[in-house]
């Protein structure tokens, strides 16, 4: 299925470049900075809120920042758990 | 007869059908454009229908409804078309007659579920779709997919067994096969046991937890085309099915959690990206079933429609990347954006609906499902699916573009996409944003029009949300990355629920045969030991070396004789 191609490593595209990796990054903090923000404007908040959680202005960036920490510090270890070798059921069928 | 082929022509399920079955007969390089016109024939069908009920069918004294539109069953029906035509783009050209046949025959088989009004109807298209996709699977004709291909046929036959024994259970409780609401429990509630049955035919094809595996153990090993074409049907129509039969169920809220949760983990330790993806389904599933069990079903529908869109776009992308390097592993890909910046751009439109940022499809239909769990005040299952949330954003919005397209460079230098494919991308690419901007014509098609006339998903508040959850998420990445915490993929297998039929299932059945064969070999050489013993006794005595076959001199019979009538003299004179 696979095409010809050629194979070249370390030419440096634009996304390998460090300019881009900090423009990304700085947007990137800004973004999540001015949604944390917008999170404590009056007239922007969920007039019947469910559930206390949702008064705290800043929970949504907090519970998505924690909850991906989690699933990746916590779940790598389950690799420890469940991981075998490549061939692992071909040795056996 | 006459109102035989009528109920046959009335369907848009038989009309793709038959269209599958002249494949066989038309040139090759026709084939993708007659798929074309024959789902373009299918949907005229479908729109010249209407809502409404047809080809009614008198079978044993039992009426069937084999056709039913309503507003539930035409948002499905409605998107399995999109679907169709999307796959058949990305397929053009595609020579091998099974798998055009499987195009067509396999998302027939799932319409025709879709549109059934009765549970035997139901059954036979849920059969199928089990029969038409499992060529899908067998494809790439190697043993290692003819091993998968049966076991996956192995687990849907299940699923359509107990289908069969749920129908048989409800026909005698209620003398009618009538395929409507009907709930777990009855009103004292106490658990029906063909609701159950039922149930649990719904569980296996929807990918419920531990009954999930087949997902992953048979997609990834078919074609190109044939896993993108498998990740959309089978588990929709799962999806319908609840909907149609067990909405407001408690229990599924709670299945519908696990499933969002459970899969998230292995997709962050999987190195094939088509496993990845396949995770993704069974947590995408999730989030569908726990809409159904909070009686969201606008949340269950409008998901299921973007996602076969979104995850459909996702699975394309990657078949591109895989047709021009002819693998999926992240430890293989990496750096593809330099050459294939388009396949990369579509699928980062599928990985950002799909995270559901706001302006993508995914922000205006998952929004109903939080939403609903929100109405509902169950905080726990809330917090889970945003938990969820930030779990498909890891493994289906940053690990998928990610690890196929930057990440380290691989060093491969492929064209881009294929025209064909691209197109097709494209258009779905078209969908998740155009839909997502613009709502309206998706909103219109749900099926509780009282309920989204009340949702606006486009609120500051909505915004907000959804903009903390996800970009913190993204920046939580950005910092596992610099600090080097984020794990590298590894080249592995991962031992999941499969395991259990792999490997002690597979043992326990060596072992099951190898015991029966011995038993009966003893038991045969005990049996045929005692013949033998018993033949060779009435030889000895009826052989012709016998006893019974031995020749008597007359002589000694006269001794005989006269020794007997002394006997006989000796007794009378006694007596």
């Amino acid at each position: 299925m696979s095409d010809q191609h050629e194979h070249h490593s370390g030419e440096e595209g634009w996304a390998d470049k460090k300019s881009f990796r900090n423009a990304f990054l700085g947007v990137l903090v800004v973004a999540s900075i001015l949604a944390a923000v917008a999170g404590f404007v009056p007239a922007w908040r969920k007039e019947h809120p469910h559930f206390p959680a949702e008064e705290f202005g800043v929970f949504f960036a907090v519970w998505g920042f924690a909850a991906f920490m989690f699933i990746v510090l916590a779940g790598q270890h389950l690799r420890k758990l469940v991981g075998r070798k490549e061939d692992y059921y071909e040795e056996r069928e | 007869m006459t109102a035989f082929f009528e109920a046959l022509l009335a369907n848009p399920a038989v009309i793709l059908t038959v269209g599958a079955f002249v494949i066989f007969f038309l040139p090759r390089h026709l084939a993708c454009a007659w798929c074309l016109l024959v789902t373009a024939f299918s949907a005229i069908k479908l729109y010249t229908l209407g809502l409404g009920e047809y080809g009614a069918l008198h079978v044993f004294g039992e009426q069937l409804t084999t056709v039913r539109v309503d507003p539930l069953s035409r948002i499905f029906a409605v998107v399995f078309h999109i679907a169709i035509v999307l796959n058949v783009i990305y397929a053009w050209g595609q020579r091998d007659k099974a798998q055009n046949f499987a195009m067509l025959a396999y998302p027939a088989a799932c319409l025709g579920g879709v549109l059934a009004g009765d549970l035997i109807t139901l059954f036979f298209w849920w059969e199928m779709a089990a029969i038409t996709s499992v060529f899908l699977v067998w494809a790439p004709g190697t043993r290692v997919t003819y091993l998968a291909g049966m076991r996956y046929l192995a687990i849907q036959i299940l699923s359509g067994v107990l289908l069969l024994g749920g129908v048989a259970l409800t026909y005698r409780e209620t003398g009618s096969f009538a395929f409507d609401m009907m709930g777990l429990r009855d009103a004292d509630g106490a658990v029906k046991i063909s609701a159950l049955v039922m149930f649990l035919a719904f569980g296996i094809k929807s990918a419920f937890p531990l009954l999930h595996n087949w997902v992953q153990d048979a997609y990834p090993k078919s074609t190109l085309t044939g896993a993108i074409i498998l990740s959309i049907f089978t588990t929709k129509l799962a999806v319908y099915s609840l909907a149609r039969a067990f909405p407001g169920t408690n229990e599924l809220i709670y299945i519908g959690v696990v499933m969002t949760l459970f899969p998230i983990f292995f997709a962050l330790i999987e190195n094939d990206l088509r496993k990845v993806l396949c995770y993704s389904i069974n947590n995408q599933v999730g989030f569908m079933v726990c809409a159904i069990g909070l009686g969201t079903i606008n949340g269950a529908a409008g998901y299921a429609f973007g996602n076969i869109i979104f995850e459909g776009l996702l699975f394309m992308a990657l078949g591109a990347a895989m047709h021009r390097t002819g693998t999926s592993k992240a430890t293989e890909l990496g750096g593809l954006y330099k050459t294939m910046p388009v396949t990369m751009a579509l699928c980062i439109v599928g990985a950002l609906s799909i995270s559901a940022f706001p302006g993508t499809l995914g922000f205006v239909t998952k929004g109903l499902i939080i939403d609903g769990a929100g109405e509902a005040h169950l905080f726990w299952v809330w917090l889970g699916l945003l938990f969820a949330s930030a779990g498909v954003l890891e493994h289906a919005g940053i690990k998928i573009p990610y690890f196929t397209f930057f990440a380290h460079d691989s060093g491969q230098r492929p064209k881009d996409a294929p025209l064909p494919m691209m197109i097709a991308m494209g258009i779905a690419a078209a969908l998740c944003l155009g839909l997502g901007i613009y709502p309206d014509p998706l909103y219109a098609l749900l099926p509780d029009q009282a309920a989204i006339a009340d949702y606006h998903p486009y609120t500051a508040y909505h915004l907000i949300e959804q903009l903390q959850l996800l970009l913190w998420a993204v920046l939580a990445f950005a910092i596992l990355i610099l600090v080097k915490w984020y794990p590298a993929e590894v080249p592995s297998t991962n031992l999941d629920t499969d395991w259990f039929y792999r490997v002690p299932g597979r043992a326990l059945m060596s072992w099951a045969a190898g015991a029966s064969r011995a038993t009966w070999i003893a038991l045969w050489g005990i049996f045929s030991g005692r013949v033998q013993a018993l033949m060779a006794r009435v030889y000895s005595v009826h052989g012709p070396e016998g006893e019974m076959a031995r020749s008597w001199p007359i002589g000694f019979m006269a001794l005989w004789t006269a020794i007997l009538l002394a006997l006989v003299l000796v007794i009378s004179f006694i007596a």
